[in-house]
């Protein structure tokens, strides 16, 4: 085999390798059976469609269903403002945490930096049943308010809050690593420089630090809204019945009412919702990718 | 990972030296928060786990015991779901692995046709919506008759861990000087000696980081394992949405989460120690 | 033991850069060339086609009459110690230089004393049980080598061994290397930048240059009689002065020196050593700067227009800067259009 792979040297690729192509064609085929071609033929059975006499036409009616349908329509409604408030959030939290994490002298820096990365390792499905023991009702932090003698929490549990908070949570971890790679290309002496010329804090901020970091900023949020747009558990666990976000409109669609067409519909509805950040994201990693080869 | 990159990249700044104060009551009121809001809630859940009696409003557990541990732990569904998880994740790290890790080392190691297009492929997977996907997958599966069974389930849980399997081994092979493969060459082994004496164990750590992250995302996956699998297929995570969603004793939830919560943490940190920051941030477009 | 002779051999890489150009080299048994030149020069390209790890794109490389240029490393009879060191740091330095042995299955014993034996040759006799991460980087190299030598190879390649160490460290492993080369008479190459290392341990010098060989002789003739400006500037320090000839004399910006070939431009190459002055006012140069190195002194020089000149001197306080000399250089030699067209050598 690696007559090809140890001893040739990369300049020496003219040879064609068949091998190569073999060892890495499971992987690739699963990739193409179970991604691609499910969104390929997503689409294809969402728009050419059996009319019920054998015959096979174009049509869109599942789609114009989904936006005539005022049910659907909050649902991704609902879907939107829990993405944007999440991504807002995210970056309100992490943005400060980051910074600290790399500018911070302090000797607490490790434990916050510990604290930040720990809910990477919580699985969902804890945090959604931790969640309803501290802020649902009668949890922790009304025990907590109850002792000091204030009035009870208007708990998040089971309305639209619930989902954002445990995505902000569980999303908290990579966005705080994306921005601290990101920041990670600021460098010590330009931020120096900047204030030798006298920058305050706030300006350095905005003029070196920000424009150098915008790119990580659009990876994390892209990651972040891949991730919380048709997130399942949290908002199935957390959230309302009614209107409820994609995730669990889709699997309610799918399982429930057994209708595939419309949950598959509702699929290539979130993709279209996507597909800008999704193309974002391949990009960066893309380019990423061919800076270090 | 990044952040372990980022603590040593932290040199002195002068001209920030002077604020220190400052900043560390930033760090204080950043340390407060984040433990209201990450460590309080863990640990409430613990106190649940050995807690017999707790009623609202006392601040702690009114009773500690292990009486809920037994009960937990007598339970058939509780097994069941845990053996499953257990053969699951097996199954499908070790699948992975026999399919990656050769593919890993063409990507890393030999040129070829579309080389760079297919090593982006792996991106796919994360590049859409998730849940969504999942669904347009079922309604293959659907057709396919692997709706509610073992290796449908399986089968969405590789292609979860797929780009993992994939991009940490490439850059575990990629960061192996390969002047070290052709000094093995040189005293005498051939290509498949040098890969398994020298390569291999190069990257073990590395491999065996990326084996133990998969086997844990692949043991806690809930959404695939809900929709494709529930309810025939009952993984930890399935059984632990019903403990949350029907089961009026409270512990019952709390003793699964510490029990599978603790082993995994440790995985996962232990893990952290070994994947580079490089690795991570790669993949995540960093 | 073994003669290496490489034939013709040419390398393009992929992109069309052509890293070796028709290049022909005979290594006698027991003798160490070393290949020098400035990096890009094809040096440790053409080293590692010998120990197999590319392929010449154009002919042949034979070790004792065999043809080995389309053998793999494995098979080949060659062994190369890697600047890198290229040690495999999941094993101590016992299997890192038993390992080559137990591929070729050699009983426990006396795989044990080959290694031993090597270990004590190399000077870590007793370090078996270390791990790499715990050695020096003198003594990561001393590993690799020793890695190379128990197999007692026919050729041994050596790609800058020492270059990532520290000046006094290189010359002691330089004596090191060379000793037990000779020791051992084993035929050797030796890649290396760096003109000491290649005038203190060479057999024969092949100075490189764009894939082709400048000019391949022992130490001391590439010195002093470098066949090229090339080569006279890249060994040793050497006043390149370029000029005209006119009239039967060299002349440049006040400089005259009298030489007997045909008019046209011209490089004057002489050494600072072989670079005399006689103090005059206001005389051929400038005295710049003095730089007294205990044993000898070197004189900086500028001539009218500005060009820069070295000379050693022996006395060098009795020079002052400021002041003028004349230049009287004992041995030179004179170049047109890359070619050795005069030589003077009196002593």
């Amino acid at each position: 085999m690696a007559q090809a792979g140890s001893i040739v040297s990369p300049d020496e690729g003219n040879e064609k390798q068949p091998l190569g192509l073999l060892l890495v064609a499971i992987p690739v085929l699963l990739i193409v059976w179970l991604v691609i071609w499910p969104i390929i033929s997503a689409v294809i059975d969402t728009l050419w469609r059996s009319d019920g006499h054998g015959h096979v036409g174009f049509d869109a009616s599942s789609y114009v269903f989904f936006f005539t349908d005022t049910y659907s329509l909050n649902n991704l409604a609902l879907t939107l403002w829990t993405t944007g408030i999440c991504a807002a959030l995210l970056l309100i939290c992490c943005l400060p945490i980051a910074l600290y994490l790399r500018f911070g002298r302090g000797r607490i820096t490790g434990y916050v930096q510990t604290l930040a990365i720990l809910p990477l390792f919580v699985p969902s499905i804890i945090l959604a049943y931790a969640f309803i023991r501290v802020l649902g009702p009668n949890g922790f932090y009304d025990i907590v308010l109850h002792g000091l003698g204030l009035p009870k929490l208007r708990t998040p549990y089971l309305t639209p809050w619930g989902p954002v908070i445990g995505l902000v949570w569980d999303n908290i971890p990579l966005t705080v690593l994306i921005l601290l790679s990101g920041l990670g290309s600021v460098k010590d002496q330009a931020v120096e420089a900047a204030r030798d010329v006298g920058a305050n804090r706030l300006q350095v901020l905005r003029h070196i630090i920000m424009p150098t970091i915008s790119n990580s900023i659009l990876v994390a949020l892209s990651f972040a809204v891949l991730g919380i747009f048709s997130a399942f558990t949290l908002p199935y666990l957390l959230g309302p019945a009614s209107p409820e976000m994609m995730g669990p409109f889709m699997q309610r669609t799918f399982d429930d009412v057994n209708d595939p067409v419309a949950a598959v519909t509702q699929a290539v509805i979130s993709f279209a919702f996507c597909i800008l950040f999704g193309l974002f994201y391949v990009r960066s990693v893309a380019r990423n990718q061919g800076r270090q080869p | 990972m990044t952040a372990i990159t980022a603590t040593s990249q932290k040199a002195p700044i002068s001209s920030l030296a002077t604020i220190r104060t400052k900043a560390d009551l930033a760090g204080i009121t950043l340390a407060i928060i984040l433990t209201l809001a990450v460590i309080v809630p863990l640990l409430v859940v613990a106190l649940w786990a050995f807690s017999e009696v707790w009623r609202y409003p006392h601040l702690l557990p009114q009773q500690f015991g292990l009486r809920f541990w037994n009960q937990t732990l007598s339970r058939d569904d509780v097994w069941d779901a845990l053996g499953l998880s257990l053969r699951l994740s097996t199954v499908v790290v070790a699948v992975a692995a026999v399919i990656c890790l050769p593919a890993s080392y063409a990507f890393s190691r030999m040129r070829f046709f579309g080389r760079d297009t297919l090593f982006l492929s792996f991106l796919a997977a994360h590049a859409f919506p998730k849940f969504g996907l999942l669904v347009t997958i079922a309604a293959i599966f659907l057709r396919l008759d692997l709706i509610g069974t073992f290796w449908g389930v399986a089968l969405i849980q590789l292609v979860n861990i797929l780009m993992f399997m994939i991009w940490i081994p490439v850059a575990a092979f990629q960061a192996i000087d390969k002047r070290m493969e052709e000094a093995a060459r040189d005293v005498g082994a051939g290509p498949l000696r040098v890969f398994w004496s020298i390569t291999l164990p190069q990257a073990a750590p590395t491999i065996i980081a990326a084996l133990l992250l998969s086997f844990v995302t692949t043991f806690y996956e809930t959404d695939g394992a809900w929709l494709i699998g529930a309810p025939e297929i009952r993984t930890t995570p399935v059984l632990m949405i019903g403990f949350i969603n029907n089961e009026m004793v409270i512990q019952y939830g709390a003793v699964l989460s510490v029990l599978l919560w603790v082993p995994s943490a440790i995985a996962l940190i232990f893990a952290r120690r070994f994947i580079g920051g490089d690795a991570f941030a790669r993949g995540f477009g960093g | 033991m073994a003669v290496l002779k490489i034939e013709n051999v040419s390398k393009i890489f992929q992109g069309g850069t052509t890293a070796v150009d028709d290049l022909s080299l005979e290594v006698s048994d027991g003798e160490l060339v070393c290949l020098l030149g400035p990096s890009g020069s094809g040096k440790s390209t053409l080293l590692r086609m010998v120990g197999g790890f590319e392929r010449p794109t154009q002919g042949k490389i034979f070790i004792d009459e065999a043809d080995i240029t389309d053998q793999w490393p494995e098979r080949r009879p060659t062994a190369m110690v890697f600047q890198s060191h290229a040690l495999w740091s999941h094993m101590n330095v016992f299997k890192n230089v038993a390992f080559g042995l137990r591929l070729r299955g050699l009983p426990a014993a006396e795989i044990r004393q080959n290694v031993e034996g090597v270990l004590e040759m190399v000077g870590l006799a007793g370090y078996g049980k270390r791990m790499i991460h715990q050695l020096s980087g003198g003594q990561q190299q001393r590993v690799a080598l020793a890695r190379s030598l128990v197999l007692e190879p026919k050729i041994l390649l050596l790609d800058e061994p020492f270059a990532s160490l520290d000046q006094h460290l290189r010359e002691r492993l330089r004596e090191e290397v060379r000793d037990i080369q000779q020791r051992l008479k084993i035929t050797t190459l030796f890649v290396t930048h760096g003109q000491d290392e290649a005038l203190s341990m060479a057999d024969r010098i092949v100075v490189m240059r764009d894939g082709r060989t400048e000019q391949i002789g022992r130490p001391d003739a590439v010195y002093r009689k470098p066949l090229t400006p090339f080569v006279a500037g890249f060994i040793g320090t050497m006043n390149l002065v370029e000029g005209q000839v006119m009239r039967g004399a060299f002349t440049r910006a006040g400089i005259r020196v009298p030489l007997p070939v045909a008019d046209g431009p011209a490089t004057l190459a002489v050494r600072p050593e072989a670079l005399d002055l006689i103090a005059a006012e206001p005389g051929q140069a400038q005295v710049h700067r003095i730089t007294d190195f205990g044993t000898h002194g070197i004189v900086d020089l500028e001539l009218s227009d500005g060009t820069r000149l070295k000379s050693m001197a022996t006395q060098p306080n009795a020079l002052r800067p400021g002041q003028g000399v004349d230049l009287v250089p004992r041995a030179l030699t004179v170049y047109r259009e890359s070619r050795e067209i005069y030589r003077d050598v009196h002593d």
